[in-house]
């Protein structure tokens, strides 16, 4: 139901007039989400409406909001840059407030000891951008740097494509901002002692274990105002010279760094050459990223993408360029690398073990994308990761199916699988049909490798009913396809989750093999949460769902 | 167009939020990585060209109605048209700039509309021009340059001009502009190049297309080509940004429903580098300055070449879109960049500093979009975090290419050292001006 005037008069206090809306169509552009047509009742692309919109300047002015949330009943959903389904409003009949972070958005770098303090609203790109300037760097997340790292590091996952090398957020995050649903303001690791960011678990609270984990909380518990993230030593040159126009730039590749797109004959050759990489820790940036727009098509593409004369319209005959053909055949288990050396000695000796290893697994270059084009504009995708948008460059609906974490031996156990799907999903043209697999993902998601994983790229189209609706029918097939072969469901999972109901979802929780886990953070959130104003995106069972002793 | 036609547009948006932001390739800082004035100043998502896309589908689903806050949703934004490159750095089947122009003029056949409007639409039905100032006043720049004038009547006059110079209105009319139009004319003269002005020149009405009122939109475009084609106007050079866009793209449609050409339209920074490059010009006297350089929105981004396009979406590979014939890709990617470069490099002792905003992704001046008049307070916000960028450079000037550039950023400047902000001491210029200074 609408929020009362009192209420609303009350945030209007808080946070200034300007900065708070009731009005239905401001209130539909927060409601508007990716994914939403999938899990929302007649494919409706609308998220349940939040009764409000807010936008804090402050911690103060967000532990107020919380605390006034808790007086008068409503739910709290927080997000930065607002890009997922989860990041809206869940549930239909309970009123939630949306809290949009854009006000807070400083960023403060701590040069010495390689330390960011950033604000929600501080996206990759802009970390990114003062990082190198003073001969840092940093991860940025496999959705791209148009993210927040608040959110990243505090709520979701926080892996890329550069996590092999310098650690994902979980790792990296030093020290937290946290309001609690009850509206304390939590301050984690040295923070909380008054020592500074420099530590996220103490002197102080170590509370990273409790409010993120692996996956985060999507919002569902409380709201981060600030975080400490570790930046990485960057060798390469500070001033970011990048070239060319719209929409495909360069960045000259440094004489103490790499691009290259390596291939294998086969998976199981793909899975060796993994794991050589990772016992000579090679690698500083490392993802199979070309792929996502399908083995068949990704080649042309990119060639395509590359030349700013040309467009989506001249793939086919692209595609049917003998040449391109052929390329596409060389390079149909392929993946992108970048090196990085702390001086020419050192990349010359990372490209020598490099070819020893392609020679050793019988894997190679290829060269037409290791040329000095393709190189460069291979660089600036995978440095600043600001293209990740084109997973929706064939009509605007992408999902991203499977992505089940593990070694590469355990990785391409499902790939046969996956691939198959997709064929079989497709094959009646309701999905894009770009060929054989069009999975993409970190060479490991985990420092020093290991943690691979690959998400089957699966594109339809949102205006479209039927297109649509194969989506669902993919991610449902894709389920069932998983645990065929032994394997658990991936992401799709977790996006037609957000359609279920609680008592479908807790239902499904309490029967999973480690329920214990869902207990326990029961019992976080009736300590943290007393009037439960977050939402099961933060996961746990009520009591009355638990199983039986 | 309709509303309904922008629908698969808003379908199709991912809220990615990229249309917030300049390309993310060429973020250099973190003050200088937001692209969207708009977003910027009114915050709420609404306000970036996807919450627009949103906003539309809103209403076109009946999920919302139009009410005050919708109509500032519509027009409170320059139209600057950095979402457009931002959004398309990713995709090639959304039009969202042209998504936002239909949103406007949907409500403005409605009557809903900002307070400002109908004032300035009266003005131009009554004077001919936004500001309402008579026709007489026009010509007073011209006092002085010995130029050529279009005859009445034009070549039925026998007084044909390959050439026309317009000069565009806020030229004409603000005397605080006039050394900037006239050092146009006296760098093409010194070129020589034979050109003529029109004394009675008229508004190219490109200001009453982005309000909404399309009408009065075509009804100026065909009786300026229509003088223009009585005349044998050949070309049209002018040294307003505004008027080279609006001549370039949107005149082509109005002429092909009246069966009329248009004629080669060329801003004075173009002209300026072919005499440069021609010979014609020599700068030899030193203009010693650093100075930056703004993209006007309408020379950079939306100054590339028109293309006629009458096609249909069609898909392949199952659902991939494409269209049948291609459509025009306007990305920003053939924007007028380096002819303003080429003519201030050509100037002894001028240094050109970049900002990091700069070609495609330069941030707008503020006065796009009739955001000048009808949203003031935005306007001179707009502008305002432009000089500072300007400043940041270190450069001791800021040199642009259109009228409402320059005048928005001289009163920015102006109300920076009002606040005794360091952009105060920034001069500003005209391309042209400066080289005029070096003949």
């Amino acid at each position: 139901m609408p929020i009362s005037d009192e209420a609303y008069a009350a945030l209007e206090a808080i946070v200034g007039k300007e900065n708070v809306s009731r009005n239905p169509a401001v209130m539909d552009s927060y409601a508007f989400q990716w994914l939403a047509e999938l899990v929302r009742p007649e494919l409706s692309h609308f998220m349940p409406r939040p009764v409000a919109v807010v936008m804090p300047g402050s911690t103060e002015e967000v532990q107020a909001i919380v605390k006034l949330a808790n007086k008068y009943k409503i739910k709290v959903k927080p997000h930065s840059t607002g890009w997922y389904h989860w990041a809206a409003p869940m549930y239909d009949d309970k009123d939630t407030m949306q809290l949009d972070m854009r006000r807070m958005n400083k960023i403060e770098i701590d040069e010495k000891n390689g330390i960011a303090i950033v604000e929600p609203y501080v996206i990759h790109a802009q970390l990114h951008a003062e990082a190198i300037k003073r001969g840092w760097t940093c991860n940025i997340i496999g959705a791209g740097c148009s993210c927040s790292v608040v959110a990243a590091a505090c709520a979701y996952m926080g892996m890329g494509p550069g996590a092999y090398y310098m650690g994902g957020h979980a790792e990296n995050v030093l020290g937290m901002e946290w309001i609690t649903p009850a509206g304390e303001i939590v301050r984690s690791g040295s923070l909380g002692s008054g020592d500074g960011w420099f530590n996220s678990e103490g002197p102080g609270p170590s509370v990273r274990g409790v409010i993120r984990g692996a996956l985060g909380q999507r919002g569902g518990l409380g709201v981060f105002t600030r975080c400490a993230i570790k930046l990485v030593h960057w060798s390469g040159r500070t001033d970011w010279p990048v070239t060319g126009t719209i929409p495909a730039y360069r960045l000259p590749v440094d004489e103490t760094q790499r691009a290259y797109t390596l291939a294998a004959p086969d998976w199981d050759r793909w899975a060796d050459l993994y794991y050589k990489i990772y016992d000579n820790e090679l690698g500083f940036i490392f993802h199979r990223q070309f792929n996502l727009a399908g083995a068949d098509l990704a080649p042309a593409f990119w060639l395509m993408y590359t030349d700013p004369t040309k467009k989506l319209s001249d793939v086919p005959a692209m595609v049917a360029d003998p040449e391109i053909a052929e390329l596409t055949e060389e390079m149909r288990i392929s993946f992108q690398i970048v090196l990085s050396g702390r001086s020419v000695a050192d990349i010359e000796l990372q490209d020598q073990i490099l070819d020893d290893v392609l020679a050793e697994t019988g894997c190679w270059k290829v060269e037409r994308f290791c040329d000095k084009d393709m190189a460069e504009f291979t660089n600036v995708y995978l440095q600043r990761l600001g293209h990740k948008h084109i997973n929706f460059v064939w009509v605007g609906g992408y999902i991203g199916s499977w992505m089940q974490i593990g070694t590469p031996d355990w990785v391409k156990g499902y790939i046969p699988t996956a691939q198959a799907g997709l064929a079989r999903d497709a094959k009646d043209g309701l999905l894009v049909q770009c060929g054989g697999d069009a999975m993409m993902g970190p060479g490991s998601s985990y420092p020093g490798g290991g943690g691979v994983g690959l998400e089957q790229f699966v594109s339809y189209d949102p205006n479209d009913e039927a297109s649509t609706r194969a989506g669902i029918k993919h991610m449902e097939d894709a389920i069932t396809d998983a645990l065929s072969i032994g394997y658990p469901p991936g992401k799709e999972a977790m996006y037609l989750e957000m359609g279920h109901s609680d008592d479908r979802t807790f239902k499904k929780w309490a029967a999973a093999k480690q329920p214990f886990t869902f207990i326990f953070q029961r019992k976080i959130k009736e300590h943290y949460d007393p009037n439960d104003i977050g939402d099961r995106m933060y996961n746990y069972i009520p009591e009355e769902y638990e199983p039986a002793k | 167009m309709a509303l309904e036609d922008f629908k698969a547009d808003a379908l199709r948006c991912t809220r990615c939020s990229y249309c917030k932001w300049i390309p993310f390739d060429l973020v250099k800082s973190h003050d200088y990585a937001k692209g969207c004035p708009s977003v910027d100043y009114n915050k709420f998502h609404s306000y970036s060209a996807g919450g627009r896309l949103i906003t539309m589908l809103s209403l076109m689903q009946g999920r919302s109605e139009v009410d005050d806050d919708v109509v500032d949703i519509a027009f409170k934004c320059q139209l600057c048209g950095n979402c457009d490159v931002a959004c398309k750095v990713c995709r090639y089947d959304m039009e969202p700039l042209a998504g936002i122009k239909e949103f406007r003029r949907t409500l403005n056949e409605q009557g809903k509309v900002p307070a400002a409007f109908p004032k300035l639409i009266g003005n131009l039905r009554s004077a001919g021009n936004f500001a309402g100032l008579p026709q007489a006043a026009r010509r007073g720049w011209t006092e002085g340059l010995g130029l050529k004038e279009l005859a009445p009547g034009g070549a039925a006059a026998g007084a044909a001009a390959p050439v026309l110079f317009h000069a565009g209105c806020r030229y004409s009319f603000d005397p605080t502009l006039r050394s900037k139009v006239q050092a146009a004319a006296k760098v093409l003269t010194a070129g020589g190049l034979d050109f003529a002005v029109d004394p009675a020149e008229a508004c190219c009405t490109g200001k009453a297309y982005d309000m909404g009122y399309r009408d009065d939109f075509a009804a100026g475009a065909k009786a300026n080509l229509e003088k223009w084609a009585a005349a044998g106007v050949k070309t049209v050079v002018t040294p307003c940004a505004t008027c080279f866009w609006t001549f370039k793209r949107l005149y082509p449609e109005v002429a092909a429903a009246a069966g009329l050409e248009v004629p080669e339209i060329l801003h004075t920074t173009q002209m300026a580098d072919r005499l440069l490059k021609a010979g014609a010009l020599r700068p030899a006297r030193r203009v010693s300055l650093s100075v930056t350089y703004h993209d006007p929105c309408h020379l950079g981004r939306q100054g590339e070449d028109y293309e006629a396009w009458d096609g249909k979406e069609v898909k392949i590979y199952g659902q991939a879109v494409v269209y049948d014939p291609p459509r025009p890709r306007y990305n920003g990617a053939g924007g007028v960049y380096d002819a303003p470069r080429d003519v201030l490099k050509a100037i002894p002792g001028i240094e050109l500093i970049e900002m990091e905003r700069s070609r495609e992704a330069a941030w707008c001046c503020g006065a796009g979009g009739n955001v000048r008049e009808a949203y003031p307070e935005f306007n001179a916000w707009t502008a305002g975090v432009r000089v500072e960028e300007a400043k940041s450079t270190g450069a001791e000037a800021l040199v642009s290419a259109c009228s409402g550039c320059e005048k928005n950023f001289a009163e920015a400047v102006a109300a920076a050292a009002a606040e005794g902000a360091p952009a105060g001491d920034l001069k500003i210029y005209d391309v042209l001006e400066l080289l005029e200074q070096s003949l």
